[in-house]
Formats: C-alpha cells, sequence, structure tokens
C-alpha cells in the first residue's frame, strides 16, 4: 500500500463528507451560515499537499458539485479553479502565515469567491441578494483554524495506521 | 515579476507561465459550459443523465430530515397528537362540506355548458408527492421532488402546494424530479385577476417573496389585495388555481404599463409537500409526448 494512494482516498473521503455537508437541508435559521464546505477542503489540501491537488481536479469536483447542487454548469468549477490558482500561486506565502493570519487569507479567498458568483448570477438576470449572501465567509474563516486541525489529525492519523 | 526574466523566450513555458495558461483554458472551459448550460440544448441534456445517475446522493441526502420527520411524529406527547387530530378532522368536516357545495355547483355547471352547447371543462386529478430535502443553490430556482418518470411524471406538469402554484416539472429523473418555481427569473405564468378577469403574465424576480406584472393597462381596475389565479392560457397550467396577492400597484403615467407586484401564495421556499396536477385526458392530450421530456423552448412564455 503507497503512502499516496493512501492520501488520495484520505482526500477523496474528506471531499465526499463535504458534499454532503454543502447538500444536507438544514434549519433554516442555520442555512444562511453554512460555509463553503468544498472550497475550504481544497484549499486546504492545496496548502498542504500541494501535488495532489491540481486546476483540473478543481474543475472536476466543481462540476459535480454544479450538477448537485442544481447550479449552473461551471459556476462551482469556475470558482473552484480560481480559488486553487491563488493558493497555488501565494501558496509559499500563505503557509508561513501565522494561523489567525492565514484565517484573514481564507477570508478574502472566499469573499473574492462570493463576489466572482454574484458577478456571474447577475449575468444571469439575477437580483442582488440579501445581506447574509455575505456571512458564509466569516463562518469559513471561523472555522478555518478548527478545520485545519481536525484535517492534520485526519491524514496524520490515516498514515500511522496504514504503515 | 517573474515575467520580465531576461530569457524572455521561454517564459511561457516556464511554471509560473504554464500555470496561467492552464488557468486560462480551464476559465474559458467554465464559461463556454455556463453559456451553453444557459442557453443551449446539449449541456443540459447532458446533465440531466448525469443528474439521474447521482440520484442515490439525493435520497441519502434527504434521509436524515426523513428519519428526524418520523422520529419527531413518534416522540410528539399524546395531547398534542389528539389535539392536532381534533383539528384535522375538524378541518376535513368542514371542507367535506365545502366539497358538497362544489359538486352541486360542478354539476349546475356542466348542464350550463351543455345547454350553450360549449366545449367541457377540463378534470384534473392530484398526485401526492414529497419534497426531497436537499439544499441546492439558492440562485437555481428549484426543488426536487420524490416522484419521477416511473410515476407517470411529465416535463411541464404543474406542481402546486395546498396553498397555490409552486412551478412546473423542469426534469424528469427515473424516481425523482427538478421543479422550476415560479420565482425563477426565466418563469413566465399565464394569470387573470379572479375579480375582474383581466388576464396578464405573472413573471419570476429571483426572489421567492414576490412576482412582477409589468405590463397591466394603466387604467385596468386593480386593488392591493386582489386574487391572482392562473388563466390557463399556454396549456400548462390548469386555470382558476390561485397564485398570489397584488401587494402594491405602481401607476406612473409616464409608462406605457402600470406595474404590480404580487406576494405568491405558495411556499415557495420552506414547504414539503406537493401535489402534481394530472390532466384526466392525460392519455391522450399529453401523454403520448410527455415520456421523452418534451423541451419546454417549444413554449416561449412559458418555461425557460
Amino acid at each position: 500500500m503507497s503512502p499516496r494512494r493512501e492520501r488520495l482516498s484520505t482526500l477523496l473521503l474528506a471531499l465526499a463528507v463535504a458534499v454532503l455537508l454543502t447538500l444536507l437541508p438544514l434549519p433554516t435559521a442555520l442555512e444562511p451560515l453554512r460555509p463553503y464546505w468544498v472550497g475550504l477542503v481544497l484549499l486546504y489540501w492545496a496548502l498542504e499537499v500541494h501535488e495532489m491537488v491540481s486546476l483540473g481536479m478543481a474543475f472536476g469536483v466543481g462540476l459535480l458539485l454544479d450538477i448537485l447542487t442544481g447550479s449552473l454548469m461551471g459556476m462551482n468549477a469556475l470558482s473552484l479553479v480560481v480559488l486553487i490558482y491563488l493558493v497555488q500561486r501565494f501558496r509559499a506565502r500563505l503557509r508561513f502565515f501565522p494561523p489567525w493570519q492565514q484565517a484573514l487569507a481564507v477570508l478574502g479567498l472566499l469573499v473574492n469567491d462570493r463576489i466572482i458568483r454574484l458577478w456571474i448570477a447577475s449575468l444571469v438576470g439575477e437580483p442582488l441578494p440579501a445581506w447574509h449572501y455575505w456571512v458564509p465567509p466569516l463562518v469559513g474563516m471561523a472555522l478555518w483554524p478548527w478545520l485545519f486541525l481536525l484535517l492534520d489529525r485526519i491524514r496524520a492519523g490515516r498514515r500511522q495506521r496504514r504503515s | 515579476m517573474a515575467r520580465l526574466s531576461p530569457t524572455g523566450s521561454t517564459r511561457l513555458f516556464s511554471p509560473e507561465g504554464l500555470r496561467t495558461a492552464r488557468l486560462m483554458m480551464y476559465l474559458l472551459l467554465c464559461v463556454v459550459l455556463m453559456a451553453m448550460d444557459q442557453r443551449g440544448q446539449y449541456v443540459p441534456r447532458i446533465r440531466s443523465a448525469l443528474e439521474s445517475l447521482l440520484e442515490p446522493v439525493y435520497h441519502l441526502v434527504g434521509l436524515p430530515s426523513r428519519i428526524a420527520g418520523t422520529l419527531s411524529q413518534y416522540s410528539r406527547a399524546y395531547g398534542e397528537v389528539t389535539a392536532q387530530n381534533q383539528a384535522l378532522s375538524d378541518a376535513l368536516l368542514r371542507q367535506s362540506a365545502e366539497v358538497q357545495q362544489l359538486q352541486a355547483l360542478q354539476q349546475e355547471n356542466r348542464r350550463l355548458r351543455a345547454l350553450l352547447d360549449a366545449t367541457v371543462g377540463r378534470d384534473f386529478e392530484f398526485r401526492f408527492a414529497e419534497m426531497v430535502q436537499v439544499n441546492l443553490d439558492p440562485f437555481s430556482h428549484q426543488v426536487i421532488i420524490d416522484r419521477g418518470s416511473r410515476d407517470g411524471v411529465f416535463a411541464g406538469q404543474a406542481v402546486l402546494d395546498g396553498t397555490g402554484v409552486m412551478g412546473q416539472v423542469d426534469d424528469v429523473h427515473p424516481h425523482m424530479s427538478e421543479v422550476l418555481l415560479i420565482s425563477d427569473p426565466d418563469h413566465a405564468l399565464p394569470v387573470q385577476l379572479a375579480r375582474t378577469g383581466l388576464r396578464t403574465v405573472a413573471y419570476g424576480t429571483g426572489h421567492t417573496a414576490w412576482l412582477l406584472l409589468p405590463n397591466v393597462p394603466l387604467q385596468a381596475d386593480v386593488r392591493t389585495g386582489d386574487l391572482l389565479v392562473t388563466s390557463g392560457l399556454g396549456d400548462r397550467f390548469p386555470p382558476g388555481f390561485p397564485v398570489a396577492v397584488v401587494e402594491s400597484i405602481n401607476r406612473d403615467s409616464g409608462e406605457t404599463f402600470a406595474e404590480l407586484r404580487a406576494r405568491p401564495l405558495a411556499a415557495l421556499d420552506r414547504g414539503r409537500e406537493v401535489l402534481l396536477v394530472v390532466p384526466r385526458r392525460a392519455s391522450e392530450a399529453n401523454g403520448a409526448a410527455a415520456p421523452t421530456g418534451e423541451p419546454p423552448e417549444q413554449e416561449p412564455e412559458e418555461g425557460r
């Protein structure tokens, strides 16, 4: 069992969980708080195990998400491709930020993502969304350090068990 | 910048340049896909096929809320259940009295129509369906219901809930289908004012809270609180079902038409159970073309 295959399975598992969390219905009050799970998971992997996350992979995952959430085909794909490109571009800097600064960078990336989506939606003729459209990036930022630790744990655990 | 390196001829093939080129390629691909999904035919068709494959995911995701619903029904206190039962049987009694009255009216109507030698009004049946509790992109204005082509659902079928019109079936899969809500900015619904019979079209706005009726004559007799019902024009929605209540009227004398805003009656964003309208004469009128999923483009006034 090569370590590489083991890690790919970890990534796929995390992505599957993220997709399910995206689709899972929430009470109406909590609905606007839902963070961009798939984006966060891919972001983590692009930072920590960059050789496993390519733009092509981001594109593929995005298309899957588009089909499942019924959004315009290519919208999530575009969002994830841009996100991963930016992470790859500034990876060296992002990795050595202290956690709080990294969380701020994540906020910036997620807000950027929301702006891109808003732009696409307005091209299709959608009206401006309500103010809580901008809440998920904040939730994403708040979750980032914990998600980071959790995924680190899971990856380390799975590596140890296999070797 | 890395681009300004002295070896200018190879900069396109540096890792950085290569990555930018790939980014551009994927972005172009995304934009083309989005345009084709919005306007074309092939991408929606491929997408529909893939969605059919991914059906089990929706059922898996919908499972927790179904289990939670069942559990909460079991765990509800006895007194509460009795009270609810009482309320429901009261409502049933009241409504069956109303239905009796309606039946008499219906027969009278039929007799009068026969006297007038008019075409017989259409009959409809309703079939019950439940929404699959799945979170979709709010920009997509869709809900998923748990009935599909196996249950006789066809594209373009009208969908109601207990209080009003919700939308129409957009895409049919074997065990579930997608319903396009009347709030979609691309959706137009032929309606008429219940009080005066004035016919117009209600457009979706992207907000689930209101519909827009942009072309009502300035002098038309409209008041806030007027009920809008389906007019039956366009042959997709049966006539006479409540759609919305007029909320505001903007009579700007500089404009050609008055602009109405109306609040949909159906619970577009939070319902659970829906009704599918089945035309009685489905076998002759609609049945033959239906299972193949007649593209809604044929009816430019309705649907996408």
